[in-house]
């Protein structure tokens, strides 16, 4: 314990005792009131409450109540705050982390919460079979191991300075050892975890209900006696639902819609600035997208500022392709994109396609701003020469058929919590959603590197090389950054969103009916 | 002829329809703009001079659009009744003609099949087949079929035991003669009258599959899926919502008028 080389430690350990504080509500006036239930209103189904599983945009306000993690991403940063771990430590090199547990914590069913679950739920999470999205991000860990009930030690194969971060990540929230023994179908459907609300009923299309979990280990919380998840296919539906009144959350906000939602009585929206993008992928392990010239031609080719004012209503910003948004830590200044279609057209000329280029690109219809996406890319990029045509395909037919397998469509993803989950999720060579067959052996190498690193410095030369690489091979065509939106009624006290829309701190928010 | 003119539903309907007509026909040369063109500085506006009937959400004028959906909008209506029509005639002059067994279980079968509503009916099979215009033509025409197989038989039948037919049976003439040139000829008149009428059907419906996203596809023009496409701008600028809309009521209600005057020119017994 001495001060050598402890730089990095020390703020860990800084940032946990900072926060260890009892929430202190920002966004909250006057003396929270118990009681109430608060109706929550979602676009798309809860496809599974399988917390091991689960991605859907509806399902993680889900498993952010039912469920808590090691360590929970703290509000408005991407940083990691306390949640059954109340402290952590990292020895030197960050290679090694032990955590102490919160004591007196009880799962939904009574038994009590203690190491051999964090055992059981992170060897099920290493498991290639399991096959969790948190895997990518904690791949790194080599064993845990309980020291005693309530200290479990990670033993990591590289140094990882961020582990407490990324035992944040929504899909590694704590299991019971007991769910995990049993039948895993159960996971599904009859979740068993230590978070504020519990499950009351579970239906994936019309609503799910949870209940106030009495035993939730922060002292008087949650305030909300219930919370419903109504689900509302039809847009139009939605946003009646909430200006009347019948709603007091609307979870995410059409850009359409959000001027009319913000200038309408009693209702409050929030609209947070984040790294979710939609990306054009181009599969290249065969032509013609294996040329790069074709790649930075199309990125000539799209107007990114008025795409952002066509598509998002200017609730976003132009991004230039880089992958890593401005709000990450280690983002660099991406160089501008100009919107240039006679260069374009030259690239294309000298790519071997003189006359110009006919291509399918595949659009999903949900959500619609990828179809709209792709509309306006098909426009821009017609006077370089691109003749795109747009084909249009329900989002399961897309799922089953071309997503990871198509050469040319659209993507969309949210924001990851740090670098190394967002290249670890699409653009390494071994990322879980890998679907570029790009295959750079030198970012895959820094992208390591960076992860072993401690050194701020060291790791922020690190991250920019990488993202030069990414920059110069141009492995998708990120062209904007778009906001989060939400609202909620101006009875609904604490609701937030959070820039990764991961956690939601339902535990804190109250209904000021007076 | 004349006796349609006279009628007022009549005249409407002519009138309506000849407008659509010349949409489709002359749409893509009357367009002002390429209806795929963006003005990003003037999306959502409302009537103007430049635009006459606004911009939708892209700033894509209204106008060029709504007039080169038109003969995919309509044609997909044409087309569908036609192929309905024509499978439902041969089924119910089969049916009709032959008679007997063969009859009882045609006959039975579509009226199973006519009890299932013609959109449900639809949609089913769009699902079976996939999303698409072909398909989902082929899929309202299949859904037409049950319907004109019946107004088919009916006519068929009543026309079987008249004089001519006897006398044509008498003269020992084949079937085939009888068919084709004794009965098809005096039964054509209802069908043709049904089939007018559905055409408006078979537009709305092919409106509402593009409007459900199982039916033509982006960036068509299609006027259902223009409806589809506007209608989270529509508190915004109710024009782009609401022009494509009373465009295919225009043409529905055309076709319906212009089948209904037909009934009345064809049937003598509702004349005054």
């Amino acid at each position: 314990m001495t001060n050598l080389k402890a730089n990095r430690r020390e703020v860990v350990i800084g940032l946990a005792a900072a926060s260890a504080v009892p929430a202190i509500g920002f966004a909250q006036s006057g003396t929270p009131e118990i009681g109430g239930t608060l109706k929550i209103s979602h676009s798309t189904r809860i496809a599974t409450l399988n917390v091991m599983q689960l991605s859907g945009p509806a399902e993680y306000p889900c498993v952010d109540m039912l469920y808590s993690g090691l360590t929970r991403i703290a509000p408005g940063r991407n940083s990691a705050d306390p949640d059954l771990a109340t402290s952590w430590e990292a020895n030197d090199d960050a290679s090694q982390f032990t955590f102490s547990l919160r004591q007196g914590v009880t799962f939904h069913d009574g038994t009590p919460f203690t190491s051999a679950d964090v055992v059981a739920t992170y060897e099920a999470i290493l498991n290639p079979e399991f096959g969790s999205p948190a895997r990518s991000v904690l791949d790194m860990i080599g064993s845990v191991e309980a020291l005693d009930d309530h200290t479990v030690r990670f033993n990591l194969n590289s140094s990882y300075a961020d582990l407490p971060i990324s035992t944040a990540h929504a899909n590694a929230r704590i299991v019971s050892a007991a769910a995990l023994a049993g039948d895993l179908n159960d996971l599904e459907t009859k979740p068993n975890g230590t978070g504020p609300f519990k499950l009351e009923s579970y239906d994936s299309a019309r609503i799910t209900r949870l209940v106030r979990f009495d035993d939730y280990y922060k002292e008087g919380q949650p305030y909300l006696d219930a919370v419903e998840m109504h689900l509302f296919p039809d847009l139009a539906a939605e946003s009646a639902n909430y200006l009347s009144g019948n709603v007091d959350v609307m979870l995410n906000v059409q850009q359409a819609d959000y001027a009319r939602i913000a200038a309408a009585e009693g209702s409050n929206a929030l609209r947070v600035p984040a790294g979710r993008y939609v990306n054009v992928v181009m599969r290249q392990d065969q032509p013609p997208f294996d040329d790069v010239r074709l790649r930075k031609a199309l990125a000539l080719s799209v107007d990114r500022q008025l795409l952002v004012d066509l598509v998002l209503e200017g609730l976003g910003r132009p991004a230039y392709d880089n992958i890593v948004s401005p709000e990450f830590q280690y983002a660099i200044d991406t160089p501008e994109i100009p919107y240039d279609p006679a260069a374009a057209k030259a690239l294309l000329a000298e790519a071997g396609y003189p006359d110009g280029i006919e291509l399918t690109m595949v659009a999903s219809n949900r959500p619609a701003i990828r179809g709209q996406v792709a509309i306006a890319i098909k426009e821009m990029a017609r006077p370089a020469g691109f003749d795109i045509e747009v084909e249009a395909m329900p989002h399961d037919t897309y799922l089953a058929n071309v997503w990871r397998k198509g050469t040319f469509y659209m993507a969309y993803w949210g924001m990851q919590p740090t670098e190394d989950a967002t290249f670890n999720l699409l653009l390494t060579s071994t990322a879980s959603y890998e679907d570029t067959a790009w295959f750079n052996e030198e970012f895959d190498e820094l992208v390591r590197r960076g992860r072993s690193t401690s050194d701020p410095a060291e790791r922020a030369a690190i991250y920019a090389k990488a993202q030069e690489i990414q920059l110069r091979d141009t492995p998708y065509i990120i062209a904007m950054y778009q906001d989060v939106l939400t609202a909620s009624r101006d009875w609904v006290r604490g609701w937030t969103v959070h820039p990764l829309n991961r956690v939601f701190y339902i535990e804190d928010v109250w209904l000021d009916r007076a | 002829m004349s006796e349609l003119v006279r009628s007022p539903t009549g005249l409407v309907g002519i009138v309506l329809l000849t407008v659509v007509a010349l949409a489709v026909v002359f749409g893509t040369v009357l367009a002002p703009y390429d209806p795929q063109a963006f003005h990003p500085a003037v999306r959502l506006t409302g009537p103007s001079k430049a635009h006459w009937l606004g911009t939708d959400q892209f700033g894509r004028d209204i106008l060029s659009r709504l007039l080169t959906g038109a003969s995919s909008t309509i044609l997909f209506g044409v087309g569908a009744t036609a192929i309905g029509v024509f499978a439902g005639s041969v089924i119910g002059v089969t049916a009709g003609v032959l008679g007997g067994w063969v009859d009882s279980v045609i006959m039975r079968t579509l009226d199973g099949l006519l009890a299932v509503p013609d959109l449900l009916f639809t949609l089913l099979i769009v699902t079976f087949l996939g999303g698409g215009t072909g398909e989902a033509m082929l899929a309202v025409a299949v859904a037409f079929t049950p319907g004109m197989a019946r107004i088919a038989r009916s006519s068929v039948l009543s026309i079987r035991t008249r004089e001519y037919v006897m006398a044509a049976v008498a003269r020992d003439e084949s079937q085939a003669y009888i068919i084709s040139q004794e009965v098809i000829p005096n039964a054509i008149g209802p069908i043709i009258v049904e089939a007018t009428i559905r055409v408006s059907f078979a537009i709305m419906i092919g409106a509402t599959l593009g409007f459900l996203g199982l039916g033509a596809q982006p960036p068509s023009t299609e006027w259902g899926l223009m409806v589809a496409e506007a209608r989270q701008y529509m508190y915004r600028s109710p024009w782009v919502v609401a022009v494509p809309g009373i465009a295919i009521a225009v043409s529905a209600l055309g076709f319906n008028l212009f089948g209904d005057a037909l009934r009345d020119a064809f049937v003598p017994r509702g004349r005054r």
